[in-house]
């Protein structure tokens, strides 16, 4: 659960219009700039050389720091190991000493903010000055903020509000133009390049084989600060490795497509060893000081962990912040650290500490964008999961929850029967504690959403075996999921209507129950283990062809999860595999065996919204919209069609503001189509979206498109 | 140049021009020296700059710097490049390589003359041999990568101007690098 803190940066940021505007308007543009820098390119061919290259030197940390830090010598650099982050400011801070330096300028390094190397230079090695030079860095420097962004840290500040930090720098009246405002910046940093007696980078990546730091810039600080002073620190941290100089291709190819949208950087830069300088009075030093601090502090216990060594595949492109729906809504200061988003709260989590991250893995709604935008192909969404795992393991889950996960809901006719007993005493029942936060459904949290009522009936008494006429092509069992069995009985009579159209005899086994995703979400594997077993037990039963569910998160959970949670169970993993193997969504199913299936012309205005894990985790997007079209409905596609409608199953309960700020977006795309219908895929999805568009009272019907493909059926 | 090789670097040249373009950086294209030797007149001549640094190397050599001085009177320098580079209005160095797909340049700038001149001045001017057209980033680096023992201690790509897009990310050219990034061919 969210502190008060967390909550707290969570409301001021969504009230925040300038940040949300700035990240809104920045979300929008970046999509069309990436996809026009990979134009011509094959996205998953680079992205699989990056993560293997980087996988390798994952593999190989200590022998490439070595490697590297050897051929660096040989350059002529100044190598020096530090373990922690204090190791390294106190290198540092000494270097400084040594030089008699008072002035440093800096160019943009995660890493010296990662371990807060300004304050320390300032306090204990008498610098009366260290400048950031990136023109965000400085402007955040200026007003005492922290970067908001990996990228860009400055994305969430308006201009006004620049202005107004350096006219206060510079005491003068400044306008509030771009222009003139970089202007400014370059005048005053310009001073400072000239005059520094030190410079600190960070560099993109370090080459093992060559002892080769590469660096990205567009501003061309980054060529200032490693040129003009006579002394260099590189602050570099182990995860910048990689073992040959063939392997900056595609990293480079990759990293500014995937950050910025550009095809390359305005300014790479390669350094292999100390380089000529000229002092303040004007002679040629012939090869300037240049120190490497090849840092860890926390990586290699990264590195050693068998799931988490997968986060040093990263490249630091922000790819994952920029798609990402919470991050938009609430932009990078919510995280608390210096790594924002997804891949922050994991680098939070060993860079810093683990109990922040554990607090900020709520943040994510496991909407799966980030994964397929990754170029280090690093599986966000999982490693966020494993991160709440195991912070469930360390502090336990609260009574309540543990009550309802271990006592009610691998208990099925117990869970099942208080799900009747809801429907018919709901009101008194919404309002109590017990049960709030697992059946979704029962949710006190109206604000904002309608919740649908509990139907009076179940799927399951009014669905049985139902035969087709004429000889039955195969045998279907129907997964229900707890919305489509309790909540929306009317989707799977329609996919009843539809299956049995199509010649297929359907099956509800009885003793199916919850998928067990609360579980596996809310950090309590075993439970969602029993639950596994007794669904595969219910199905295996009945002899089946195909086990079909309109709902993509239970198709997900049943068909990949099961045979994952099994895994170390050898009979149980191959009862999970025979099962497995049968599991299909419903759209995918229809557009296969459906063919013969005739349809009259609804003739609707229909918009289509893809949830996010049968677009991105199935995969299953071109589907539904062939069927929608043989229906015969006029289909107009919405503004961010695929974009996360802010459900995310417990996270509209944990986060309701974010999720209801998602979820406002997503309305409001869907009312700009003047369709009648919105059509969709997820009981989840149609209970936030249908919720949000009644609390708003506007008139658009939301739909499952079995709903309408079973109103077409002739 | 053979009629072959100009063939392939015509294209070269022309998918680079439009790449580099897009970046807001100015290409020419010039056949020899001699008129290599005209066109940098004439470019400085419009520019209206007093100072020009730049760092000597084979092309800057070859294009005859100091006679562009007299013609336009400028002052044209390469010495106490701190100071010089810092005032100067544009900067003079030669560049290795062109990457036509993308339109950067890249080249060895471990000499402190070359870095000065084409990060402190407001207009960078790179010259770069036609034949030296290359067509991605990947046979760019397998060209280093083949000389390994050979890495310029410092490597360097540029494409465009400085550039920044950290204020309400709108693209605003010329921040601490130049503002202006003009680049000639010579064949
Ligand atoms: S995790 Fe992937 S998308 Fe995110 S910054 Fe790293 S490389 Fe980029």
């Amino acid at each position: 659960m969210a502190t008060g803190n967390l909550k707290k940066d969570i409301n001021s940021a969504l009230n925040n219009d300038n940040l949300t505007g700035a990240l809104g308007r920045f979300g929008e543009a970046y999509l069309p700039a990436r996809e026009k820098a990979y134009e011509g390119k094959d996205f998953e061919a680079i992205r699989e050389k990056v993560s293997q290259c980087k996988r390798n030197a994952a593999d190989n940390l200590e022998k490439l720091a070595e490697q590297f830090a050897t051929q660096a010598v040989k350059n002529g650099a100044k190598v020096f190991r530090a373990k922690t982050g204090e190791e390294a400011k106190e290198y540092i801070a000494k270097i400084a000493r040594d030089h008699n330096v008072k002035t440093i300028i800096k160019s943009k390094s995660m890493a010296s903010e990662e371990i807060h190397l300004n304050d320390y230079l300032m306090k204990h090695a008498g610098i009366e000055e260290v400048a950031e030079t990136d023109l965000g860095e400085w402007i955040i420097q200026l007003c005492g903020q922290r970067p908001s962004h990996m990228v860009m840290p400055a994305i969430h500040m308006t201009r006004g509000e620049v202005a107004e930090i350096f006219s206060k720098e510079t005491n003068q009246n400044l306008e509030p133009d771009i222009a003139k405002l970089v202007k400014v910046a370059r005048e005053n940093l310009r001073n400072k390049f000239l005059k520094a007696e030190m410079g600190i980078s960070g560099a993109n990546i370090a080459i093992a084989e060559s002892g080769t730091l590469v660096m990205c810039t567009n501003e061309g600080n980054g060529r200032l600060t490693t040129t003009v002073p006579p002394v260099h620190v590189v602050l570099v941290g182990l995860e910048k490795l990689v073992e040959k100089f063939e392997d900056v291709g595609p990293i480079l190819e990759a990293l500014p497509r995937s950050a910025t949208g550009q095809k390359l950087t305005s300014y790479v830069t390669m350094m292999t060893g100390p380089t000529p300088a000229i002092d303040l009075d004007g002679n040629i030093v012939e090869q300037k000081e240049m120190h490497i601090v090849l840092m860890d502090n926390g990586r290699t216990e990264m590195r050693n962990d068998p799931m988490f060594k997968q986060a040093l595949q990263c490249i630091r492109c922000a790819s994952c912040l920029n798609v990402c729906p919470v991050f938009q809504q609430v932009g990078g200061h919510v995280y608390g650290h210096v790594y924002t988003g997804g891949i922050g709260t994991i680098l939070t989590a060993f860079l810093n500490s683990f109990e922040k991250a554990g607090e900020l893995q709520n943040l994510c709604l496991r909407c799966e964008r980030c994964k397929t935008y990754c170029p280090g192909k690093i599986d966000l969404p999982g490693l966020i999961a494993e991160l709440r795992r195991r912070t469930v393991k360390k502090e336990g889950l609260p009574m309540s929850q543990k009550l309802i996960l271990e006592k009610v809901l691998t208990n099925r006719k117990l869970f099942h029967s208080l799900i009747r007993t809801a429907s018919v005493a709901q009101k008194p029942f919404v309002k109590g504690n017990v049960i709030r936060h697992l059946p979704l459904f029962f949710s006190g949290l109206t604000e904002g959403r309608s919740l649908p009522a509990v139907a009076s009936t179940p799927l399951r008494d009014k669905v049985g075996r139902a035969v087709p006429t004429g000889k039955p092509k195969a045998k279907v069992g129907y997964y229900a999921g707890c919305l489509g069995d309790f909540v929306y009985p009317e989707q799977g009579e329609a996919a009843y209507k539809v299956l049995n159209k199509m010649g297929m005899e359907v099956i509800f086994p009885m003793e199916q129950t919850c998928c067990g995703i609360p579980a596996t979400q809310m950090g309590a594997p075993e439970v969602a283990v029993t639950l596994a077993k007794q669904n595969i037990e219910a199905f295996e039963k009945e002899g089946l062809d195909y086990i079909v569910s309109l709902c993509p998160t239970c198709v997900e959970v049943l068909k990949h999860h099961y045979v994952d949670q099994l895994k170390d169970d050898p009979a149980w993993k191959a009862r999970a595999e025979k099962f497995a193997a049968k599991v299909i969504d419903f759209p995918t199913f229809v557009t296969k065996y459906g063919q013969d299936l005739k349809f009259k012309n609804l003739g609707t205005k229909v918009t289509y919204h893809d949830s996010c894990h049968m677009k991105r985790v199935l995969n299953v997007w071109k589907e539904p919209r062939e069927l929608l079209n043989k229906a015969g409905v006029e289909l107009v596609e919405m503004k961010g069609c695929d974009d996360c409608c802010g459900f995310g199953g417990s996270y509209s309960v944990k986060m309701p503001e974010i999720s209801k700020a998602i979820l406002e977006k997503k309305i409001n795309n869907t009312t700009a189509t003047n369709a009648a219908v919105l059509a969709l895929d997820c009981p989840g999805c149609k209970m936030q979206i249908a919720g949000g568009i009644d609390a708003k009272g506007k008139n658009i019907a939301v739909k499952h498109t079995v709903e309408l493909l079973a109103d077409a059926l002739k | 140049m053979s009629v072959q090789a100009k063939t392939s670097y015509d294209a070269l040249y022309k998918e680079f021009k439009g790449k580099a373009e897009a970046l807001s950086a100015e290409v020419y294209r010039v056949p020899n020296m001699e008129e290599a030797h005209q066109l940098i007149t004439k470019i400085i001549g419009e520019l209206n700059v007093n100072k020009v640094v730049y760092a000597p190397s084979e092309l800057v050599d070859a294009v005859d710097v100091k006679k562009i001085a007299t013609a336009t009177g400028v002052v044209m320098t390469s010495e106490n490049l701190r100071q010089n580079a810092a005032d100067a209005g544009l900067g003079i160095s030669q560049l290795d390589y062109a990457v036509a797909e993308i339109g950067a340049l890249a080249g060895n700038a471990t000499s402190i003359e070359s870095r000065m001149v084409s990060i402190l001045t407001p207009i960078h001017m790179a010259v770069v041999r036609t034949s030296n057209l290359l067509p991605n980033l990947m046979e760019t680096i397998a060209t280093y990568n083949n000389k390994l023992g050979e890495l310029p201690r410092y490597l360097t790509f540029v494409s465009g101007p400085s550039r920044t897009s950290d204020i309400e990310r709108v693209l605003t050219i010329g921040v601490h690098g130049p503002g202006r990034l003009i680049i000639v061919f010579i064949d």
